[in-house]
């Protein structure tokens, strides 16, 4: 693909005002004279040959050397890195989202954690409240048992100390009744009187 | 002042028997034609050496230049473009290394050789006409007959046609042939500008100091043309080729 035909060369047509001269004899012309009519070195047609195919056997060399060597190496390196930066964005989105769903995992075991503690914690003081209710309910009763106690001691004692002046009230009527009238009235008239009198 | 032609001068390097009445020497012009494949195989040996994924200055520099060229044949000829990638890199690649070379002092540029660049156009018509041919046939013909021409004017379009077709390689040639000339004789007359207008005296010293700044930026300059004309070269080339690659949407 890469040659020329022949006849497409330019060197080829103009080549026919043939450098009769060998070159090494065109070259020391060179330096006095001009071949050309223009006087520009490149014009010297003589050279053109040796150029054309030299440059076209070059050109073929390097396009084998550069297409299937080097052009090859440099493009698989550019996308090798394409593909290593593909694949560690999709490594890098994966380890992403895995954290973030570990992290959404931890946040609902918090969650769950503090739910559980905030409920061990209002047991605990439900269960100590209601001790304490219970206990000073019994503390109460037990006050109330001895209120009774002490109340009702109270009570004896005052219906004791009645009794206790009712009959001392008995004696003195009697003892002040012997003593105006000279005769002693009998229990049972002075309990009477005194029965009368309280009611 | 020195002759600014002497520098294209065609020198004979290696004295070979002459073929069929042509001389086939190896001369300067063939001689830096060969260092310049040289150059670009070395320079691709050692950029493509090591085909890091993390690449090095060099690898880098081989794989813009891969890259370059390679947007160029994707985008002018489209997916087709990946056959003829190799060729039109191979020409780029020549080419700018036959200018850089070129660049050198004392060194030769076988690009402002007419001889070297009318093989090179003569060498991508050819293949634009072969493959017109292998991939359309004789429907390679259609390129000099656009469509939707009106029939009265359509001789004259393909006279034009066929003209403008035939003048490629002309253009090809010349465009590189006079860049590279017309840069080189420039360089080489502003340089012995300075030679002699240093000789002149203070005066002389100012006015030689103001041309050699001259000499400086239009180096600089050529140093652009080196790579934009084998830049434009690869470019044209595409284009010519999607000319027959794509033919049927002409």
């Amino acid at each position: 693909m890469a040659q020329t035909t022949p006849e497409l060369e330019p060197g080829g047509a103009i080549v026919e005002t043939p450098p009769t001269t060998t070159s090494y004899d065109l070259h020391e012309s060179t330096e006095a004279a001009e071949h050309g009519s223009s006087g520009l070195p490149q014009f010297e047609f003589g050279y053109w040959p040796g150029q054309i195919f030299w440059l076209l056997i070059v050109f073929v060399i390097l396009y084998v050397i550069l297409s299937k060597l080097f052009l090859p190496r440099v493009g698989g390196a550019i996308e090798a890195r394409a593909a290593k930066i593909e694949g560690d964005l999709a490594d890098a989105r994966s380890a992403r989202d895995e954290a973030e769903r570990q992290s959404a995992a931890a946040a609902a075991e918090l969650a769950q954690a503090r739910a559980r503690a905030q409920k061990t914690a209002a047991d605990a003081k439900a269960a100590a409240k209601a001790e304490a209710e219970t206990r000073n309910a019994a503390e109460e009763a037990k006050l109330h048992e001895r209120l009774a106690a002490a109340e009702a001691g109270i009570q004896a004692g005052r219906e004791k100390a009645m009794s206790n002046v009712r009959s001392l009230a008995a004696e003195t009527a009697e003892a002040i009744v012997e003593k105006l009238s000279g005769q002693a009235p009998t229990r049972a008239e002075v309990d009477a009187a005194i029965a009368r009198n309280a009611a | 002042m020195a002759d600014p032609m002497h520098q294209f001068e065609i020198q004979q390097v290696l004295e070979l028997p002459a073929v069929a009445g042509f001389d086939l020497s190896i001369t300067n012009s063939a001689l830096w034609m060969i260092i310049a494949a040289a150059s670009v195989t070395l320079f691709f040996a050692a950029a493509s050496a090591k085909a890091a994924v993390v690449p090095g200055r060099l690898q880098s520099v081989g794989e813009m230049l891969y890259e370059l060229i390679h947007n160029l044949t994707d985008s002018i000829i489209g997916h087709e473009g990946k056959k003829y990638f190799p060729f039109v890199f191979t020409l780029f690649a020549f080419i700018l290394a036959m200018n850089l070379l070129g660049m050198v002092p004392y060194f030769f540029t076988s690009t402002s050789q007419l001889a070297v660049t009318a093989t090179l156009g003569v060498l991508v018509i050819a293949v634009v006409i072969a493959v017109g041919f292998a991939r359309n046939g004789l429907g390679f013909f259609k390129l000099f007959v656009p469509s939707g021409v009106p029939f009265f004017v359509l001789p004259l379009v393909v006279v034009i046609e066929v003209i403008s077709f035939l003048v490629r390689p002309v253009t090809l040639a010349l465009r590189l042939f006079g860049n590279m000339v017309g840069g080189h004789v420039v360089l080489k007359v502003f340089g012995g500008f300075v030679v002699s207008l240093g000789a002149l005296g203070a005066l002389g010293i100012v006015g030689a100091l103001v041309t050699l700044s001259g000499t400086v930026a239009i180096t600089a300059l050529e140093f652009m043309v080196a790579f934009l004309q084998a830049f434009v070269f690869a470019v044209l080339a595409c284009v010519y080729l999607n000319d027959v690659v794509n033919l049927h949407s002409h």
